[in-house]
């Protein structure tokens, strides 16, 4: 794959070419040649692309996805995820381990591993922190970690049993492992249908109080600095969870955080129509915890943005909101979700970087570089562009999304990765 | 009927909820609830006025009350009825509600009335089926005839709405009657206070405009109207207060309680009553209290919300 981005501007802070544009020739996966100049002549018979006004990043990286594969392949599957993640601008994804059956063993990584060798998007598993994510035992995670899962986690179930969850930052301490969790005190949170807030209570449905939320992140900072492991907060939604975090991170603890990026873009008062592909894990909380996200990506308490995918067919959405399950397919729209929410508050390499080094730092991976003779691993963006994502244009297998008919501004246009590309 | 109700609709297509009628609907609806009031007492309550509609009741939550009111309401505006209950729970894991009520609409049904346990069904039904939808009451959402029949009967009562002070009383948290009674009293000019142990209280329902109040007395003291709501033992999934005997002791409303107001204030009930825990027998059989009415009410008013949204111009 040879390919030369004429006058494309570079969006990676502390790189010379950072806020320039440049022209950059690919060979063979590779750049060879970044200069304010590359001569058509030198790229030979690699395919000449116009970039003006187009940018390029490092690759981004998804932190947390569902494909759904094995076990419901009718809403997503391996393959088919890997292709939205590419539309949607990711060069890498970390796939979160509650398939069915879940991801628990080393044959479960492999299987992930292999199937996704080919493709543009690389794949980095994570695996199931308790045996059968029942949260009760922990699962075998060195052979898993072995065999390259990265992190461990029972995804959008919270750990209850505090016991477990000093053992699993313990163990997973002592392999050098990464701890994810979703903090949610279920025993306050109920059924999170809805936000706890002014604006719901008309509504007529039992609210999720943010304290649900904040009491877990409070108890595991605390088992985390007894265990001494790392832990990363999955999907924070709360003003207070943030503060919490940030507060932590000052006094050094080994902790991380992400949100979703379409937590940036809906409160609560949303639901007033009971739209079910609306229905998220957590709840869309208040435009004030809306500021403080905005706030945490700002001073560094949050470190990514992730979609959070969570393909679901329509007969998983389309009943009543109770009976509905949570989740948007949001892998191809979070980064116009992000870009779009943020617009004026966060500027776009401080995005972009939410999107590429915060979340490769929470699993140790390496950046990706766009320097000559590093591997090619890039995203290419237009920030400007006006679009909206419409019924039946998606490329995951599902469409559960709230964002048909939403204006976005910025749009992923293609990724270079693994000597392929989507341009 | 004057012309100008003969020729007067409502601005709406469905009964979903309170919160989003205009006020002037509810009025009209109160208006056209009297006159229905008047026919169902006359020797021959029945008139021919949806005899070519065809309604069908779909409960899928049991339910004795409303269901017989809408029934009646329905037979006797001369419409064709047909009853369809399931439990919510049996039906979700096979047939979805969509593919329920559109089979049940193939066969030309004009008007739903539904009761679902799920909050939000009617609003989602209303955007999935070509009907009437008529909440019958959604889960812990709203149950709209009800505000309507309570109203009427406080109007009834009072004369008027404006600068009347209702106490809704017991389980705010789980009930429908209470956040549709808030809505329809307020858009019609009453006070509203509510009344519960605060377990039984959503934290931001003082947020609607209602005033918040953990004291059974202090609430009836202020109070013209007591409106005391039934515990739903079926929606408490987690123990909200220790007892069902600590709860009476705070929140029963005894003869005893009553005697010792300073004034005479209204009692109701949207029942079934739990005979000597929201209220003893001695306050449910008394004067004070105007529970038979809102029943006679409920049938008159759903008449008036189910003729009105067929949108016919004369009866």
């Amino acid at each position: 794959m040879n390919l030369l981005l004429k006058s494309i501007r570079v969006t990676q802070p502390g790189h010379s070419f950072n806020g320039k544009t440049a022209d950059i020739f690919i060979k063979d996966g590779v750049i060879r040649k970044i200069a304010a100049r590359v001569d058509a002549r030198t790229a030979g018979k690699a395919r000449v692309l116009d970039m003006k006004g187009k940018c390029v990043s490092a690759g981004w990286f998804d932190l947390r996805a569902n494909f759904r594969d094995p076990g419901q392949e009718t809403k997503e599957d391996l393959l088919s995820g890997l292709d939205a993640a590419a539309s949607g601008g990711f060069t890498g994804v970390a796939l979160m381990p509650s398939t069915d059956p879940v991801v628990q063993s080393k044959a479960d990584i492999e299987y992930l591993l292999q199937k996704s060798s080919r493709h543009a998007v690389d794949v980095y598993p994570t695996g199931s922190l308790s045996v059968d994510g029942k949260g009760r035992e922990l699962s075998e995670m060195f052979d898993m970690k072995q065999a390259g899962a990265v992190a461990f986690t029972d995804d959008k179930h919270p750990i209850t049993d505090a016991g477990l969850m000093v053992r699993a930052l313990q163990y997973a301490s002592g392999i050098g492992a990464l701890v994810m969790v979703f903090p949610d005190e279920r025993s306050i949170s109920g059924d999170n249908l809805v936000n706890e807030s002014a604006g719901s209570v008309a509504f007529g449905m039992t609210g999720s109080p943010a304290v649900a939320e904040e009491v877990m992140v409070s108890r595991d900072l605390r088992l985390q600095n007894y265990a001494e492991g790392r832990i990363h907060f999955s999907t924070l939604s709360t003003a207070g969870a943030v503060d919490l975090v940030r507060k932590a991170k000052k006094q050094k603890h080994l902790v991380s955080a992400d949100i979703a990026a379409h937590q940036l873009c809906f409160d609560d008062s949303a639901l007033a129509g009971y739209d079910t592909n609306l229905k998220v894990l957590p709840p869309f909380r208040t435009r004030d915890d809306i500021k403080a996200l905005v706030k945490g990506l700002e001073d560094g308490a949050i470190d990514a943005i992730c979609s959070d995918h969570m393909p679901e067919d329509r007969e998983s959405k389309e009943v009543e909101f109770e009976y509905a399950r949570p989740g948007i397919a949001g892998i191809e729209t979070a980064f116009a979700a992000a870009h779009t929410c943020l617009k004026g508050k966060l500027k776009l390499d401080r995005l972009v970087a939410k999107f590429t080094t915060g979340p490769r730092d929470i699993l140790g991976l390496p950046h990706p570089d766009i320097s000559e003779g590093a591997v090619a691993n890039l995203t290419i963006f237009d920030p400007k562009e006006q679009w909206s994502p419409e019924p039946g244009s998606m490329v995951s297998r599902s469409g559960n999304t709230p964002f048909y008919g939403y204006r976005f501004t910025g749009r992923p246009l293609g990724i270079v990765n693994n000597n392929k590309t989507t341009l | 009927m004057t012309k100008d109700l003969k020729t007067h609709r409502l601005s709406t297509r469905h009964l979903l909820g309170i919160k989003d009628l205009q006020t002037e609907d509810i009025l009209h609806i109160l208006e056209t609830a009297e006159h229905f009031k008047e026919i169902i007492n006359r020797p021959i309550k029945k008139v021919p006025s949806l005899r070519d509609i065809t309604i069908a009741n779909l409960f899928f939550e049991s339910s004795t009350r409303t269901r017989v009111s809408f029934e009646l309401a329905e037979k006797r505006l001369s419409a064709d009825v047909v009853n369809f209950s399931a439990s919510a729970s049996s039906v979700s894991k096979g047939e979805t509600l969509i593919d329920t009520v559109n089979n049940i609409l193939a066969m030309k049904v004009d008007m739903v009335v539904m009761r679902h346990p799920s909050p939000g069904a009617a609003v989602f039904l209303s955007n999935h089926v070509d009907a009437h939808i008529i909440n019958a009451g959604d889960g812990t959402h709203e149950h709209p005839t009800q505000a309507l029949l309570d109203a009427f009967s406080i109007r009834r009562e009072t004369g008027t709405l404006k600068g009347i002070r209702v106490a809704i009383v017991g389980d705010i948290r789980h009930s429908r009657v209470a956040l549709s009674n808030i809505f329809c009293l307020l858009k019609l000019g009453a006070e509203v206070m509510v009344c519960g142990p605060p377990t039984l209280m959503p934290k931001y329902i003082g947020d609607l405009g209602v005033k918040v109040e953990y004291s059974l007395k202090k609430a009836l003291a202020w109070c013209d109207v007591a409106n005391m709501l039934r515990i739903q033992s079926e929606r408490q999934h987690l123990a909200f207060f220790p007892s069902l005997r600590e709860y009476v002791m705070q929140y029963g409303v005894t003869r005893h309680v009553l005697d010792g107001l300073k004034k005479r204030i209204i009692v109701m009930h949207p029942g079934p009553i739990n005979r000597g825990v929201e209220i003893t027998s001695d306050v449910a059989d008394s004067d004070q209290s105007i529970i038979l009415q809102q029943v006679e009410n409920g049938v008159a008013v759903r008449m008036a919300v189910l003729y009105l949204l067929a949108a016919r111009q004369s009866m």
